[in-house]
């Protein structure tokens, strides 16, 4: 019989069975403590009682049937479901435009792509302190130039923030031109992997450009167009800080969010719990839309 | 895997090690004993509209008490606009190094907060002994929270020169006169931005007052009746509908705080319910704005005038590792040497809760900011006459009241509005 041979630190260290946890447990550890960690502690929240400062009492699902019969919180959900539903449809058309004509060739295209990137990368908190300046009703760009353009004297001049409809008008707006980017860029990157052999062979055979783009272009694209509107729902059902800084939720909550509301439970109402219940109850919906986009791509 | 040798492996796991330790280092942690005299306090406050009152807590407070104790103070300023206290809950929830500072809304974490009486107590027996209002606020179950600091009045801010010329040499006295005068005003193209928005102080500081001044009540004194649903609160909310579709902007439904500072400095509105920031600002960089724009107490209704405190406190968390040293600085601070330049620096903009103060030169250099001082004897708590806790508290953050009338302004009938009104208090209070 052999003795086994002597245990090396080294050699241990070389094999990739363990190199490769030993790379894979600082990023592990930051995910546990920054996301895991919050996530089963915010779990946990939704079946208590848990005022700030005071111990916790478990109430079971005592905060969820506070919910649902709270009607502010149907009234977030309905607008949860507005804003993302309607600012998704506007990026999506809105990006595939803007990328169509970023693909073709002319004189400035490179600063052209980052110009139109801008809205996407300063700051939220920033470009919404911009736009709400562009609400104003008095001396807002809107107004004047409706003014202006004698569309509108100054007492039928629309007030963008005021008025619960366009309220809910102007937070779309801003998410869409905010969003857009995202989605143009995306698709752009798509529409580059299309080879140019396919639309010069179409061509040859006699086919108009709207049949390239419906035969050839979207049916290439699906895939990406998928997932960017799957990225760009879990963000825009999420958003918070457009909301929270341009109408805070107002007027009347005619623009409060599930985010939104769910930080005034919790950070106004200091109901830790309830607020928790709040923002678990967008996981459900987000999951229902999660699993079917994922099934649609994989049959694509 | 040839490519990595071994010991460029060691290396990066060293250099790893070495990133994580720096890390914890670097975290900000500040160990402390209770019988060692600390290096520092930190004490946290939303920042002033008024600059001068920052800067005097820094460049006069901060060295003097270093002088005195050798003690440094760190001075975390939070920016304006009601925010401070979701810092304070994620400091009393994270127990975060901060020693003391404003407890805005302290009601949602009073648990979290040191016992501080003696303090309290002793203040206010040497310098004139508070208004009772604010007492309800920092005084729970019979031991103080806080010490009453000042009240950041909200009361009308308007602008002289068009009154005048639309026929009202004095500010309206009542509500109907308010009413009166904001329609000819409207007419005239300057009509009034009253805030009805998510907003934190311009919302409640008139539309509590004007509930209450027609004898409406959101909450009885048990803390428990929900007395929303009367006819007073009927008339107070069929009143801000006329007033909002006679005499006020369409915008100021939606309004957030710093919105009415910006119609009235743009010259868009004739009058609002606000601090004294606008005044401030207008004499800082609008001298001509400034020379007219006045000041005016709320109007009264039949039940009498009211006010709503915007109630600024000092306090000590409980988590605290040094309860001693943070009770000196409050002690301290709060002394006569230390608070009444304090208050003067800021022209009076904290109002003091402390009677002492009631006759302080301070009030006669700008005549115009007199009905801050003056509205303190007709000032209530927001949650009045129910008591400060938390769950007034979330009516509040809910904006409840808030959303009655401004539903009821954008066309919801009276009943639906008290009915929706009355189910989200149901919600809070059971």
């Amino acid at each position: 019989m052999l003795a086994p041979p002597p245990f090396r630190l080294r050699e241990w260290l070389e094999r990739e069975s363990v190199f490769s946890w030993l790379l894979l447990t600082p990023p592990l550890l930051f995910l546990i403590a920054f996301l895991g960690y919050p996530f089963c502690y915010g779990f946990y929240l939704t079946f208590v009682s848990r005022p700030i400062a005071q111990p916790a009492t478990f109430v079971g699902l005592g905060n969820f049937e506070k919910l649902w019969n709270d009607p502010i919180f149907w009234k977030a959900v309905r607008n949860t479901i507005e804003f993302t539903g309607i600012a998704t449809v506007l990026k999506l058309a809105g990006g595939l435009g803007m990328a169509l004509v970023l693909h073709q060739n002319f004189r400035m295209k490179g600063i052209t792509r980052a110009v139109l990137l801008l809205p996407f990368i300063v700051p939220t908190v920033l470009s919404t302190v911009a736009w709400q300046w562009i609400f104003d009703p008095g001396m807002g760009l809107f107004n004047r130039s409706l003014i202006n353009m004698g569309l509108v004297t100054k007492a039928q001049a629309p007030s963008w923030l005021g008025n619960p409809t366009l309220a809910m008008v102007s937070v779309i707006l801003v998410n869409t031109w905010r969003g857009l980017p995202f989605f143009g860029i995306t698709i752009l990157a798509g529409l580059q992997t299309i080879p140019v052999e396919l639309h010069e062979t179409a061509t040859i055979d006699g086919a108009t450009t709207w049949g390239r783009f419906r035969h050839i272009t979207l049916p290439l694209l699906m895939p990406v167009i998928l997932i960017v509107t799957t990225f760009s729902i879990i963000i825009t059902f999420f958003d918070f800080q457009l909301v929270y800084v341009l109408t805070g939720g107002g007027p009347a909550n005619a623009t409060h969010l599930m985010a939104t509301y769910a930080y005034s439970i919790s950070m106004g109402g200091g109901q830790l719990g309830l607020g928790s219940a709040a923002a678990l109850a967008m996981v459900p919906v987000l999951g229902g839309v999660l699993i079917l986009m994922s099934s649609y791509v994989r049959r694509t | 895997m040839d490519d990595l040798s071994g010991s460029t492996r060691r290396g990066f796991l060293k250099l790893s090690a070495a990133g994580a330790a720096g890390a914890t280092i670097g975290a900000g942690w500040r160990p402390r004993t209770a019988s060692a005299k600390p290096e520092k306090i930190t004490f946290i406050r939303e920042s002033s509209y008024v600059k001068e009152f920052d800067e005097h807590f820094n460049k006069v407070l901060i060295p003097r008490y270093q002088q005195e104790t050798g003690i440094k103070i760190s001075y975390e300023i939070v920016a304006a606009g009601g925010t401070a206290h979701v810092r304070n809950v994620a400091i009393v929830e994270s127990k975060a190094p901060v020693d003391a500072g404003w407890v805005q809304q302290e009601w949602l974490y009073r648990e979290g907060l040191l016992d501080i009486s003696d303090i309290a107590e002793a203040v206010g027996k040497e310098q004139g002994g508070y208004y009772p209002a604010i007492t309800e606020l920092s005084k729970w179950n019979g031991k103080w929270y806080s010490v009453p600091f000042g009240n950041i009045g909200q009361c009308m801010a308007f602008r002289r020169d068009w009154f005048e010329q639309a026929g009202f040499k004095k500010f309206p006295d009542t509500w109907d006169e308010f009413l009166d005068a904001g329609r000819k005003l409207k007419k005239a193209g300057h009509p009034y931005g009253m805030s009805m928005g998510h907003g934190f102080a311009d919302n409640n500081s008139w539309l509590l007052p004007l509930l209450w001044s027609h004898g409406g009540q959101v909450v009885a004194k048990d803390g428990k009746t929900i007395t929303l649903d009367s006819a007073e609160t009927a008339k107070a909310v069929d009143y801000v509908r006329t007033l909002y579709k006679e005499a006020c902007i369409d915008d100021c439904v939606g309004w957030l705080d710093p919105a009415n500072n910006k119609a009235f400095l743009t010259d868009q509105i004739s009058c609002t319910n606000n601090a004294m920031s606008i005044l401030i600002s207008a004499k800082r960089d609008l001298p001509e704005m400034g020379k007219v724009i006045d000041h005016g107490l709320n109007p009264k209704g039949p039940k009498g005038r009211f006010h709503s405190l915007v109630a600024v406190t000092h306090g000590i968390f409980k988590h605290t590792p040094d309860p001693e040293a943070a009770r000196h600085f409050l002690r301290w601070l709060m002394a006569p040497k230390q608070v009444a330049d304090w208050y003067r620096s800021a022209q009076m903009y904290h109002a003091p809760y402390l009677r002492g103060y009631d006759k302080d030169p301070e009030w006669n250099k700008e005549p115009r900011f007199k009905p801050y001082h003056e509205l303190l004897e007709t000032a209530k708590l927001v949650s009045w006459p129910a008591p400060a806790d938390r769950r007034a508290g979330e009516v509040v953050s809910k904006w409840v009241v808030v959303d009655m009338f401004a539903k009821a302004a954008t066309g919801t009938p009276t009943k639906t509005v008290i009915a929706e009104a009355v189910a989200g208090l149901k919600a809070i209070y059971g």
